[in-house]
Protein backbone atom coordinates (compact mmCIF):
# COMPACT_ATOMS: atom_id res chain seq x y z
CA UNK A 1 0.00 0.00 0.00
CA UNK A 2 1.36 3.16 -1.03
CA UNK A 3 0.42 6.02 2.05
CA UNK A 4 1.28 9.50 2.26
CA UNK A 5 4.44 10.94 3.13
CA UNK A 6 4.11 12.64 6.23
CA UNK A 7 7.29 14.03 6.07
CA UNK A 8 7.30 17.90 4.71
CA UNK A 9 10.12 18.93 2.77
CA UNK A 10 13.12 19.80 6.02
CA UNK A 11 12.21 16.34 7.10
CA UNK A 12 12.75 14.88 4.00
CA UNK A 13 15.80 16.51 3.34
CA UNK A 14 17.11 15.28 6.45
CA UNK A 15 16.07 11.70 5.96
CA UNK A 16 17.98 11.56 2.67
CA UNK A 17 20.93 12.98 4.40
CA UNK A 18 20.46 10.03 7.30
CA UNK A 19 19.96 7.57 4.45
CA UNK A 20 23.08 8.81 2.85
CA UNK A 21 24.92 8.61 5.67
CA UNK A 22 23.50 4.99 5.93
CA UNK A 23 24.27 3.44 2.95
CA UNK A 24 27.98 5.16 3.03
CA UNK A 25 28.12 3.15 6.64
CA UNK A 26 26.46 -0.34 5.14
CA UNK A 27 29.12 0.09 1.71
CA UNK A 28 32.16 0.58 3.57
CA UNK A 29 31.29 -1.89 7.01
CA UNK A 30 30.10 -4.45 3.99
CA UNK A 31 34.06 -3.40 2.29
CA UNK A 32 35.62 -4.17 5.72
CA UNK A 33 33.80 -7.08 6.53
CA UNK A 34 34.79 -8.31 2.93
CA UNK A 35 38.12 -8.16 3.41
CA UNK A 36 38.61 -9.04 6.97
CA UNK A 37 37.18 -12.58 6.30
CA UNK A 38 39.03 -12.76 3.11
CA UNK A 39 42.30 -12.13 5.31
CA UNK A 40 41.35 -14.33 8.46
CA UNK A 41 38.89 -16.48 6.80
CA UNK A 42 41.31 -19.71 5.23
CA UNK A 43 41.55 -21.15 1.98
CA UNK A 44 36.96 -21.49 1.67
CA UNK A 45 36.42 -17.76 2.69
CA UNK A 46 35.21 -16.80 -0.26
CA UNK A 47 32.31 -19.09 -0.45
CA UNK A 48 31.41 -17.69 3.16
CA UNK A 49 31.60 -14.36 2.34
CA UNK A 50 29.23 -14.40 -1.17
CA UNK A 51 26.63 -12.75 0.25
CA UNK A 52 28.44 -10.39 1.55
CA UNK A 53 30.10 -9.75 -1.82
CA UNK A 54 26.98 -9.69 -3.50
CA UNK A 55 25.31 -7.48 -1.49
CA UNK A 56 28.41 -4.77 -1.89
CA UNK A 57 28.10 -5.68 -5.78
CA UNK A 58 24.53 -5.13 -5.97
CA UNK A 59 24.97 -1.73 -3.88
CA UNK A 60 28.17 -0.06 -6.01
CA UNK A 61 26.31 -1.48 -9.34
CA UNK A 62 23.45 0.82 -8.40
CA UNK A 63 24.95 3.12 -8.14
CA UNK A 64 27.16 3.58 -10.59
CA UNK A 65 24.10 3.05 -12.65
CA UNK A 66 21.76 5.63 -10.60
CA UNK A 67 24.68 8.14 -11.23
CA UNK A 68 25.73 7.50 -14.80
CA UNK A 69 22.01 7.41 -15.63
CA UNK A 70 21.86 11.08 -14.12
CA UNK A 71 24.97 12.39 -15.71
CA UNK A 72 26.98 12.39 -12.53
CA UNK A 73 30.45 11.75 -12.02
CA UNK A 74 31.76 12.93 -8.63
CA UNK A 75 31.64 15.66 -6.31
CA UNK A 76 35.16 16.42 -6.97
CA UNK A 77 36.57 14.36 -9.45
CA UNK A 78 36.66 14.74 -12.55
CA UNK A 79 37.04 11.65 -15.38
CA UNK A 80 40.41 11.72 -17.14
CA UNK A 81 43.36 9.61 -17.72
CA UNK A 82 45.45 10.67 -14.72
CA UNK A 83 42.70 10.19 -11.94
CA UNK A 84 41.60 6.69 -13.45
CA UNK A 85 45.23 6.04 -13.37
CA UNK A 86 45.56 7.02 -10.07
CA UNK A 87 42.29 5.30 -8.38
CA UNK A 88 43.34 1.82 -10.85
CA UNK A 89 46.65 2.04 -8.94
CA UNK A 90 45.13 2.50 -5.17
CA UNK A 91 42.57 -0.09 -6.19
CA UNK A 92 45.44 -2.40 -7.21
CA UNK A 93 47.88 -1.45 -4.32
CA UNK A 94 45.04 -2.18 -2.13
CA UNK A 95 43.86 -5.66 -3.62
CA UNK A 96 47.48 -6.45 -3.74
CA UNK A 97 48.11 -5.99 -0.37
CA UNK A 98 44.90 -7.67 0.70
CA UNK A 99 45.53 -10.90 -0.97
CA UNK A 100 49.41 -10.99 -0.51
CA UNK A 101 47.99 -10.71 3.33
CA UNK A 102 45.42 -13.89 2.68
CA UNK A 103 47.55 -15.53 1.55
CA UNK A 104 50.21 -15.80 3.45
CA UNK A 105 47.75 -16.14 6.40
CA UNK A 106 46.31 -18.87 4.95
CA UNK A 107 49.41 -20.93 3.59
CA UNK A 108 52.54 -19.49 5.25
CA UNK A 109 54.43 -19.11 2.19
CA UNK A 110 56.14 -15.94 1.27
CA UNK A 111 57.06 -15.96 -2.38
CA UNK A 112 53.96 -17.15 -3.36
CA UNK A 113 51.92 -14.71 -1.31
CA UNK A 114 54.39 -12.02 -2.77
CA UNK A 115 53.44 -13.27 -6.28
CA UNK A 116 49.88 -13.42 -5.46
CA UNK A 117 50.06 -10.38 -4.33
CA UNK A 118 51.76 -9.08 -7.63
CA UNK A 119 49.30 -10.67 -9.80
CA UNK A 120 46.35 -9.27 -8.09
CA UNK A 121 48.16 -5.71 -7.69
CA UNK A 122 48.44 -5.93 -11.84
CA UNK A 123 45.20 -7.79 -12.25
CA UNK A 124 42.86 -5.23 -10.76
CA UNK A 125 44.79 -2.15 -11.77
CA UNK A 126 44.10 -3.01 -15.52
CA UNK A 127 40.84 -4.20 -14.73
CA UNK A 128 39.76 -1.44 -12.55
CA UNK A 129 41.47 1.09 -15.63
CA UNK A 130 39.31 -1.07 -18.15
CA UNK A 131 36.23 -0.38 -16.40
CA UNK A 132 37.02 3.30 -15.20
CA UNK A 133 37.03 4.25 -19.15
CA UNK A 134 34.55 2.49 -19.80
CA UNK A 135 32.20 3.89 -17.38
CA UNK A 136 33.60 7.24 -18.06
CA UNK A 137 32.79 6.87 -21.66
CA UNK A 138 29.01 5.83 -20.82
CA UNK A 139 28.75 8.99 -18.30
CA UNK A 140 29.85 11.65 -20.97
CA UNK A 141 27.75 10.24 -23.15
CA UNK A 142 24.87 10.38 -21.06
CA UNK A 143 26.10 13.63 -19.71
CA UNK A 144 26.12 14.98 -23.23
CA UNK A 145 23.05 13.64 -24.06
CA UNK A 146 21.01 15.40 -21.08
CA UNK A 147 22.59 18.52 -21.65
CA UNK A 148 21.23 18.58 -25.32
CA UNK A 149 18.30 17.60 -24.49
CA UNK A 150 17.76 20.25 -21.93
CA UNK A 151 18.78 22.87 -24.74
CA UNK A 152 16.67 21.87 -26.43
CA UNK A 153 13.74 22.20 -24.14
CA UNK A 154 14.91 25.89 -23.85
CA UNK A 155 14.65 26.39 -27.31
CA UNK A 156 11.22 24.97 -27.11
CA UNK A 157 10.02 27.54 -24.81
CA UNK A 158 11.58 30.27 -26.58
CA UNK B 1 22.96 31.56 6.96
CA UNK B 2 21.20 35.13 8.30
CA UNK B 3 18.04 34.69 10.94
CA UNK B 4 14.83 35.58 8.84
CA UNK B 5 13.38 38.28 11.08
CA UNK B 6 10.68 39.35 8.38
CA UNK B 7 9.00 35.87 8.54
CA UNK B 8 8.74 36.47 12.25
CA UNK B 9 7.54 39.69 11.98
CA UNK B 10 4.97 39.26 9.14
CA UNK B 11 3.38 36.36 11.43
CA UNK B 12 3.67 38.10 14.72
CA UNK B 13 1.16 40.85 13.12
CA UNK B 14 -1.27 38.21 11.99
CA UNK B 15 -0.97 37.29 15.36
CA UNK B 16 -0.06 33.67 14.11
CA UNK B 17 2.62 31.13 16.12
CA UNK B 18 5.03 29.02 14.40
CA UNK B 19 2.25 26.39 14.60
CA UNK B 20 -0.54 28.33 13.02
CA UNK B 21 1.80 29.27 10.16
CA UNK B 22 3.17 25.55 10.41
CA UNK B 23 -0.20 24.22 9.82
CA UNK B 24 -1.75 26.56 7.14
CA UNK B 25 1.38 26.06 5.09
CA UNK B 26 1.59 21.88 5.69
CA UNK B 27 4.78 21.81 7.43
CA UNK B 28 6.06 20.96 10.81
CA UNK B 29 6.50 23.71 13.41
CA UNK B 30 10.26 23.05 13.58
CA UNK B 31 10.42 23.44 10.03
CA UNK B 32 8.62 27.16 10.06
CA UNK B 33 10.94 27.32 13.52
CA UNK B 34 14.66 26.51 11.24
CA UNK B 35 13.52 29.08 8.46
CA UNK B 36 13.21 31.79 10.88
CA UNK B 37 16.13 30.74 12.81
CA UNK B 38 18.23 30.86 9.15
CA UNK B 39 18.54 26.86 9.30
CA UNK B 40 16.78 25.86 6.80
CA UNK B 41 16.69 27.43 3.60
CA UNK B 42 13.10 26.67 1.52
CA UNK B 43 11.91 25.67 -1.67
CA UNK B 44 10.48 28.18 -3.57
CA UNK B 45 7.50 26.03 -3.20
CA UNK B 46 7.58 26.65 0.00
CA UNK B 47 8.65 30.01 -0.07
CA UNK B 48 5.32 30.92 -2.01
CA UNK B 49 3.04 29.16 0.39
CA UNK B 50 4.73 30.91 3.15
CA UNK B 51 4.02 34.41 1.17
CA UNK B 52 0.25 33.71 0.51
CA UNK B 53 -0.34 32.72 3.73
CA UNK B 54 1.23 36.05 5.36
CA UNK B 55 -0.09 38.46 2.33
CA UNK B 56 3.88 39.31 1.13
CA UNK B 57 5.56 38.87 -1.90
CA UNK B 58 8.34 36.98 -2.08
CA UNK B 59 10.62 40.54 -2.43
CA UNK B 60 9.64 41.71 1.26
CA UNK B 61 9.72 38.32 2.85
CA UNK B 62 13.21 36.37 1.37
CA UNK B 63 15.19 39.30 -0.32
CA UNK B 64 18.60 39.74 1.06
CA UNK B 65 20.33 43.00 0.47
CA UNK B 66 24.28 42.67 0.70
CA UNK B 67 24.10 44.03 4.35
CA UNK B 68 22.19 42.03 5.94
CA UNK B 69 24.34 39.14 4.61
CA UNK B 70 27.66 40.80 6.82
CA UNK B 71 25.44 40.45 9.84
Amino acid sequence: MKGKNRLDEMQEQKLLKIEHVGVWIAFWGLFAAIVIQMITGGAGALLQIAGEITVFMLLAFYLLVACIKNGIWDRKLVPSLKTHLLISLAGGLATGVINFAASYHNYGKLYGSVAAGIFTMGFTFVLTLLALSFAASLYRRRASALEDSENENDRDKN
Amino acid sequence: MTRNIKIKVARVQLDMTQKDLALAVGVSRQTINAIEQGEYNPTIKLCRAICKVLGKSLDELFWEEENEDER
